[in-house]
């Protein structure tokens, strides 16, 4: 379904879908970030890309898996914690986040189902908005299979035509959205706005200036490149702060532990947060012993995982061209160049 | 298996056994679910156990899946969540969840000769299948374990092992030199080149110390075992158990769920990271 919102009319489609808890890009605290919008009047989708993905809202940096009461000499009590049931619509979603969705739902659902990523993701709809100019320097999307007017994962695709919106959407989650607007709000788009509408997205192909050229060499090089000491060279710099895996809209790897609340009787809740590979201690064993005891292996653990590991098990990159890594590092760690040079080591 | 993956069933520690005191404490828990619950694990399969308070960690079943009423865990005082096992008490309540990873293959072993070696705590991962070969006798043919640790003191199951070697061949050894031990004196790499077991018909199973492991994959491959004739059990740090958390990867291999069991045919085509 295509149709044409003029853009002064967006609060008012938004305000008919009030059942939904309505995330948008906001800017507070001097950056963009999604959050809950209470307002639809104030939503202005002219953000670049905010510093964190949308999938904190699927998948939070922490998650209560449950409670636990261990009063002395009876057996503990345990009580579950579900994410609640309440329906939401993340607006303006980026595509590359969208698609980095689409990477998670395989690792949440890999012979295991994770209730808590699902309940929240099945909950969750996705209304996109296509980046006309690239809305960060380091873009590289369309190097790993993407575009930034790509539909994957998303419900609907908003396209920016100056005072009106294109919105198409992609599934019945999508219609429903456009349904429930009601009559008098959209328009049918002219078989001009849909050739104007495609010549936007041609051009904002072209504006993405950074790239990895012939990426689909890659994992086959990775593979004979595990002893390399290239990886030494690469790491150098490297602070081990970890940004690069925190604002990743890929990354999904977790720590699980114990917060006390009160020691008699012990009472608490067992916690996932977020972790990552560039921390030291993510495999250290107990003995002291460390499988990954530097950072060169640790970027190395990065770089494979996303270019060959994800590549051989599901058959897609697990990165999605966002660029937020290499607008962050403070060393200036650069995924495309590293890649680059790994291409030529082939 | 319940729909959320996270929440462990809770079991009560039905007895405890001191096998080794000192420096490096070792103690074997059997545990009981309070509420009737099928684990049906395989051999070589792993549990998640909780403290309610601590954490989680993962440890290897070491009883058979043949024996229905309890589970068997031996554990080496180590990190935060072992070392609040070993200060609990007969009747306490743990967490379970799992069986994880994929066992031993040991379906595939019916016939053939089993020889089993082991070093330190790394004899509890591989007693599951000595103890359901033993079961299931005329399933298999011999056995064999050789076992070693730093000194006699550190020597885990030693009831049993008496038991054993009355009807199954049976060699020790320490690292040093002591008074009163009468076995071999050496690392146990250098027991199995002394003690010669044939690779025909066999399958060799080995577990300990990463360094240990190398090397008696080393001596059985001049013994004449084919990299497909030696399995290992891997270990590495854990927090989900379903491949998800992201830390006890060899390659793309998850240990939690691809793993732990490897032959050395399949152990040594995956990098050097574990």
């Amino acid at each position: 379904m295509e149709k044409i919102l003029t853009k002064k009319l967006l609060p008012k489609w938004l305000k008919k879908l009030e059942d939904y808890t309505l995330y948008a890009p906001q800017f507070t605290d001097d950056f963009w970030s999604f959050e809950v919008a209470e307002n639809p009047e104030k939503i202005e989708l002219n953000h670049p890309n905010t510093v964190q993905a949308p999938k904190k809202i699927i998948y939070p940096q922490r998650d209560v898996f449950f409670e636990f009461t261990n009063p002395d000499g009876e057996p503990p009590e345990i009580k579950e914690i579900l994410p609640d049931d309440n329906a939401s619509i993340i607006i303006g979603v980026r595509p590359c986040d969208a698609k980095a969705l689409t990477l998670l739902d395989k690792v949440f659902n890999d012979g295991y189902k994770d209730e808590y990523y699902w309940k929240r993701r099945d909950n969750t709809a996705l209304i996109g908005l296509a980046c006309s100019t690239p809305p960060s320097p380091n873009c590289f999307c369309t190097s790993v299979g993407g575009s930034p007017h790509a539909k994957t994962g998303l419900d609907i695709l908003m396209t920016d035509m100056g005072d009106r919106y294109h919105i198409e959407s992609v599934t019945k989650t999508g219609d429903k959205l456009i349904n429930t607007g009601g009559k008098g709000l959209f328009t049918n788009p002219t078989a001009k706005d849909k050739k104007d509408v495609q010549h936007i997205h041609d051009e904002s192909e072209k504006k993405i200036t950074r790239a990895i050229k012939d990426v689909k060499k890659i994992p086959s090089v990775l593979t004979g490149m595990f002893e390399s000491p290239f990886w030494d060279e690469e790491a150098m710099s490297c602070l081990r702060c970890g940004i690069c895996t925190f604002l990743c809209p890929t990354c999904h790897c977790f720590d699980i532990s114990d917060e006390v609340t009160s020691i008699s009787p012990v009472k608490g809740q067992r916690v996932r947060t977020w972790d990552t590979c560039q921390f030291p201690d993510f495999t250290m064993h107990s003995s002291g012993h460390n499988p990954r005891p530097d950072k060169a292996s640790r970027l190395r653990q990065r770089i494979m995982h996303k270019y060959q590991y994800f590549v051989e098990k599901f058959g897609e990159y697990q990165c999605t061209g966002c660029g937020r890594c290499v607008s962050k590092c403070p060393v200036g760690i650069d995924i495309i160049e590293v890649l680059n040079k790994v291409r030529d080591h082939g | 298996m319940d729909s959320n993956v996270y929440v462990p069933k809770l079991a009560k520690i039905i007895a405890i056994k001191e096998e080794v005191t000192g420096a490096r404490p070792i103690k074997t828990f059997r545990t009981q679910f309070l509420t009737e619950f099928d684990f049906a694990q395989k051999c070589g399969q792993c549990a998640m156990l909780s403290v309610f308070g601590k954490g989680e960690s993962m440890i290897s079943v070491s009883s058979s899946p043949l024996i229905k009423d309890y589970l068997q865990f031996s554990i080496l005082k180590s990190g935060r969540v072992t070392t609040a096992l070993h200060d609990m008490k007969v009747d306490d309540i743990i967490g379970i969840r799992g069986p994880y990873g994929n066992g031993f293959p040991i379906e595939d072993w019916r016939g053939k000769n089993l020889v089993f070696i082991g070093g330190g705590i790394g004899l509890a991962p591989i007693w599951s299948v000595l103890q359901t070969a033993l079961g299931l006798k005329k399933d298999y043919g011999k056995i064999m374990l050789i076992y070693g640790a730093r000194t006699s003191k550190d020597i885990v199951y030693k009831e049993e092992l008496e038991e054993l070697s009355k009807e199954n061949t049976v060699h020790l050894s320490v690292d040093v030199e002591e008074e009163g031990w009468n076995e071999f004196v050496g690392f146990v790499p250098q027991n199995v080149t002394d003690k010669k077991p044939s690779p025909k018909n066999a399958i060799a199973i080995t577990c300990g110390p990463p360094i240990m492991i190398k090397f008696v994959i080393q001596a059985l491959g001049e013994l004449g075992f084919k990299d497909d004739q030696i399995f290992t059990t891997v270990e590495n740090k854990m927090k989900c158990g379903i491949g998800i958390c992201g830390r006890c990867n060899i390659g793309m291999h998850y240990v939690c769920k691809d793993g732990p069991v490897y032959s050395w045919a399949e152990l040594k085509e995956l990098p050097q990271e574990y």
